[in-house]
């Protein structure tokens, strides 16, 4: 794909992924025991593993969260976002195809959070995905502190 | 590794969410332990006893406390809930509500079944640890949940 997004498109895409990020890990970082069991819940971590998955998924949001906004390592940052979509979309979609009724913790990890996976939170993945790949394939790069090029 | 490099960053970002996640809890108030314990069903059950119990049980000793009348409690989300439960099943609404609830029925120290949708979900174990953190001293994990339930046909409700 050749590189044309360019310019506010670009930005925007960085803030609203970015904040959308940070949003997502701060419960999850305040309450990993309760991130660990929605974790869990999906059934695709074998061995008690969803409690690793819950130390570092937060902090990994965060951290690109915090990079797109501020311009560092944007590609670093876009990728890891379209790695961590991916994984969640096929997390939700093997879940969903099991019957596994459960809620999402993607963005409030409380157990009566009402967020219950569904056709709607692949379709906001997909979003997510979208936005991504307008940051990665971006034309220039405008408000970015390091690295300056590539 | 080349750190100007997007896969290099990748693997930085990676590596630097390893360290402060692991880090931050060692050192956090809410640390959770590396692997994740699970309860393990029990052979015998001892209803008589004055000790707390938070234990799992199988589906077999699930029917065999529904048919002594012992409170069920549906840890999954209300949606679930509603496209069906077992039977006498109580809701799984606020924490705080939930409590008070189950104590304007039985109080503490009565058995009480938490289950949720399947054999390996959560919500059961997550909800029995916050109703012992509560003061609840007699909790058991049915670990089969809905799915072993209305498989084996026993007694179920949908409203």
């Amino acid at each position: 794909m050749s590189r044309f997004f360019k310019g506010p498109v670009v930005l925007a895409a960085r803030l609203i992924l970015g904040g959308v990020f940070i949003y997502a890990s701060l419960g999850k970082i305040s309450d990993p025991a309760a991130f660990a069991t929605a974790v869990g819940n999906y059934h695709v971590l074998p061995f008690g593993l969803e409690n690793l998955m819950a130390m570092v998924l937060p902090w990994l949001e965060l951290i690109a969260g915090v990079c797109l906004i501020v311009g560092i390592m944007v590609d670093g940052a876009t990728i890891m976002i379209i790695i961590m979509n991916i994984v969640f979309v096929i997390a939700i979609t093997q879940a969903l195809a099991r019957g596994i009724s459960i809620e999402c913790g993607c963005f409030s990890v409380a157990p009566e959070s009402g967020d219950n996976i569904g056709l709607q939170t692949i379709l906001r993945d997909f979003g997510y995905l979208a936005l991504a790949f307008i940051v990665f394939y971006r034309q220039e790069k405008q408000l970015e502190f390091f690295p300056k090029s590539v | 590794m080349n750190i100007r490099s997007p896969i290099g960053q990748t693997v930085f970002l990676l590596f630097l969410s390893c360290i402060i996640g692991f880090s931050s809890n060692l050192f956090s108030s809410n640390s959770i332990p590396w692997i994740a314990p699970e309860l393990t069903v029990v052979e015998e059950i001892d209803t008589t006893t004055d000790e707390a119990v938070l234990v799992a049980i199988s589906l077999e000793q699930a029917k065999s406390f529904f048919d002594d009348g012992i409170l069920f409690v549906d840890a999954r989300d209300e949606g679930y809930y509603e496209a069906g439960h077992i039977q006498g099943a109580m809701r799984n609404s606020f924490l705080m509500e939930l409590i008070f609830n189950i104590e304007e029925r039985q109080g503490k120290d009565v058995p009480l079944v938490v289950y949720c949708g399947d054999p390996g979900c959560g919500d059961s174990e997550q909800l029995a640890y916050d109703l012992k953190d509560s003061g609840f001293t007699k909790l058991y994990v049915f670990k089969g949940g809905w799915v072993e339930w209305s498989g084996a046909a026993y007694p179920s409700q949908v409203d």
